[in-house]
């Protein structure tokens, strides 16, 4: 298998694409006709490479069928969406594709990348995730961008209904989703994103098929003077899914991103979190969960770019791999020469359930601001048994107060989510994902 | 109710107890002091079912059954209560939870159903009042952030929720104004019945003007060197241990 290829892009931009958004494209194309598939020297890579395991015309080549008779198995996305039970709205994206009718909602419009006016074509083009090492996903998915929605809250709007984004994928090939969110000035909402994938096949026909299956996602978002965005992101994906999200956040001044990540394993599920923080007094709170078993892997890289003054970021992330399975989390926070009278935090805990697990855990701070206040804190360590043991003590079984400890480990983010039936739906999931067989 | 017999355990491969006999018998309160180093806390430890001790020799038998025998859990199941000197913080696990886990274990041992949600909630705002702690404990992780004596007032209240058949405080009395003593002791007394026991550890005496024993058993080098009723106690808060032959350790 060659990891070095140039890319044949082949497929044209979608032609009913404004020339700002197919010029955006091109130029990723340009960017990218050389380019390497990560490996191990890749250093936003280096854990994770092997878990790619594909060439880089693999990793380009869209899905292969996006035929309405490819649609996605209305019983396997039934399943996932009764998963819990939530009052919001839904928009999904299936093969990265928009096969409903968009939901309409007072104050909220939602538009195809193919129906954009001029300065939203712009805004998209404009606004999309910088380009990075670690980001060369988010590039490729630019490069073959075919469609995408455009959602955009309107100035003082404050919508409390939660609004859920799916990126749902089904087949053997990949898909490259994306979506741009705006809030416009002194708006509020809270947003879902949600990945449901689905090949229709067996974990040991995908592994014997070596199936090169990628749900490539971009989010990017862009939160206007004042206003507030709530985001909460879980990865209900197919163990043997190759899942790489990118988010990318710009918030403006006095703009709030609290977010909640719940990072479940798989093949390989990739985060990149970019937080720009633009205009002065903006506030980001990042709050994320990995676990991991078997032999999944979950790779997490949060950045936060301190641009402007006066801004605050608190990161609290907290990791837990069982069996032989690896978490990577790598936390960078910038603090660029002008902004002064940061305030930075990041925590980043991790606990380890099986001699064979392992967790990478990387902390970067790198200041050029002379009058900041910024700290971090990273621990590793496994269930402690002075706790066990009191658990013990008072009547309640081994593999009970394993879970107990393990879950409690993580539960103060998870009952933080700001929306209570995830909230609820998260612990549930995690207590099935760590529930210990006797 | 609870037979040890020459009891020999170490830890980290240092022999703590050197032959420990001890005989309680239901509806007894007994007490055991001694200075530090000599053993109490080790014992307290065996007989809850602390696995970094060892037991080189000797027997423990709870009501007929090897307790030596018994995994930690079991042990709590049928009954034996340790309050711990040093209660441990669980962060992320909150009180409620922790003791509606411990009671239900303890009920499916005995083969009764899951207590009822209601029941449990009335049941444990009872007990934290007995205790004089806010409700809003319940609700914070296990010890988390508590006061030492909001801890031991929690192993009290813990106590009161299991209902144990042998109770044993190790210097749960430490550290402790007189109004958490209090509480402590009138905890205890609650407690106290025809079918049940309680093994105090303590350092003071002070404890025993609350709480009367019915026997006060000097500990030293891992053994019981002298057995007394009440009286022996306040003897040895007058006297200290030196008329005993021992030499007080410097802890």
């Amino acid at each position: 298998m060659s990891t070095l290829n140039t890319i044949d892009f082949g497929v044209a931009a979608n032609s009913q694409l404004h020339t700002a958004l197919k010029s955006f494209s091109a130029e990723k194309q340009a960017k990218l006709t050389e380019w390497t598939i990560p490996t191990r020297k890749t250093e936003a890579w280096k854990y994770s490479s092997k878990r790619l395991g594909i060439s880089a015309s693999e990793v380009s080549s869209p899905a292969s069928d996006n035929s309405p008779d490819n649609a996605p198995d209305n019983a396997i996305e039934k399943a996932y969406a009764e998963a819990y039970s939530l009052d919001c709205d839904t928009l999904i994206i299936s093969n990265g594709e928009l096969t409903q009718a968009l939901p309409v909602i007072e104050g909220l419009s939602i538009t195809s990348f193919s129906n954009l006016n001029d300065k939203q074509s712009k805004d998209v083009a404009c606004g999309a995730i910088a380009s990075a090492d670690n980001l060369m996903f988010a590039d490729l998915n630019a490069a073959l961008l075919q469609n995408g929605v455009f959602i955009e809250l309107a100035e003082n709007k404050h919508i409390t209904k939660p609004f859920k984004i799916v990126f749902q994928q089904t087949g053997e090939g990949n898909s490259f989703p994306r979506v741009f969110i705006k809030l416009g000035k002194h708006s509020s909402m809270t947003i879902i994103e949600e990945s449901h994938t689905n090949s229709g096949l067996s974990v040991t026909a995908i592994v014997s098929k070596q199936n090169t299956a990628i749900l490539n996602s971009v989010t990017d978002i862009h939160v206007s003077d004042n206003a507030k965005l709530t985001f909460l992101k879980m990865n209900l994906d197919e163990t043997a899914y190759r899942h790489i999200a990118s988010t990318g956040v710009s918030l403006m001044r006095d703009a709030r991103f609290n977010s909640y990540c719940l990072s479940l394993g798989n093949q390989l599920n990739r985060h990149d979190l970019l937080v720009k923080m633009m205009g002065a007094g903006a506030e980001c709170d990042l709050n994320g969960i990995c676990v991991t078993t078997d032999k999944q892997h979950v790779d997490c890289h949060t950045c936060i770019e301190h641009i402007a003054p006066n801004c605050t970021s608190k990161e609290n992330y907290r990791c837990i791999a069982d069996k032989q399975s690896q978490i990577v989390f790598n936390g960078r926070i910038h603090i660029h020469r002008d902004a002064q009278k940061t305030l930075g935090s990041m925590s980043n805990k991790n606990l380890l359930l099986s001699s064979e697990a392992e967790i990478d855990s990387k902390p970067e701070l790198e200041i050029y601001a002379d009058d900041v206040k910024c700290g971090h804190g990273t621990t590793i360590g496994q269930l402690d048994e002075t706790e066990l043991y009191y658990l013990k003590s008072r009547g309640i079984n081994h593999e009970q107060a394993k879970l107990m400890l393990t879950l409690g480990f993580v539960l103060e983010i998870v009952r933080a989510a700001p929306v209570i039936e995830i909230a609820e739906y998260w612990e549930q999931t995690l207590a099935n994902i760590l529930s210990y067989k006797l | 109710m609870l037979e040890i017999k020459n009891l020999h355990a170490s830890v980290d491969g240092q022999e703590i107890l050197k032959g420990l006999s001890l005989s309680i018998k239901p509806g007894e309160i007994h007490a055991i002091m001694g200075p530090n180093g000599s053993g109490k806390s080790t014992l307290s430890q065996v007989l809850a079912g602390n696995e970094a001790y060892e037991i080189t020799s000797g027997s423990i038998t709870y009501q007929g059954k090897d307790l030596l025998g018994m995994a930690t859990e079991d042990r709590a199941r049928e009954g034996v209560f340790l309050a711990f000197q040093y209660p441990v913080e669980i962060p992320g696990v909150s009180n409620l939870q922790f003791m509606k886990t411990a009671i239900n274990n303890i009920r499916r041992h005995r083969g009764l159903d899951e207590i009822n949600a209601a029941d449990f909630i009335k049941q444990a705002k009872a007990k934290i009042a007995q205790v004089n702690l806010d409700p809003a404990f319940l609700k914070r992780g296990v010890n988390e952030g508590f006061s030492g004596g909001e801890k031991k007032r929690n192993e009290i209240m813990q106590m009161l929720m299991l209902e144990p058949t042998l109770a044993i405080l190790d210097e749960t009395d430490s550290g402790l104004d007189i109004d958490a003593l209090k509480v402590v002791a009138d905890g205890v007394n609650a407690l106290r019945a025809p079918d049940k026991a309680v093994v105090m550890i303590t350092h003071y005496q002070r404890l025993l003007d609350y709480i009367v024993p019915d026997f006060v058993h000097v500990l030293a080098k891992g053994k019981i060197i002298k057995s007394g009723g009440k009286e022996l106690a306040l003897e040895l808060e007058d006297k200290g241990y030196a008329w005993l032959g021992i030499e007080e350790a410097t802890a």
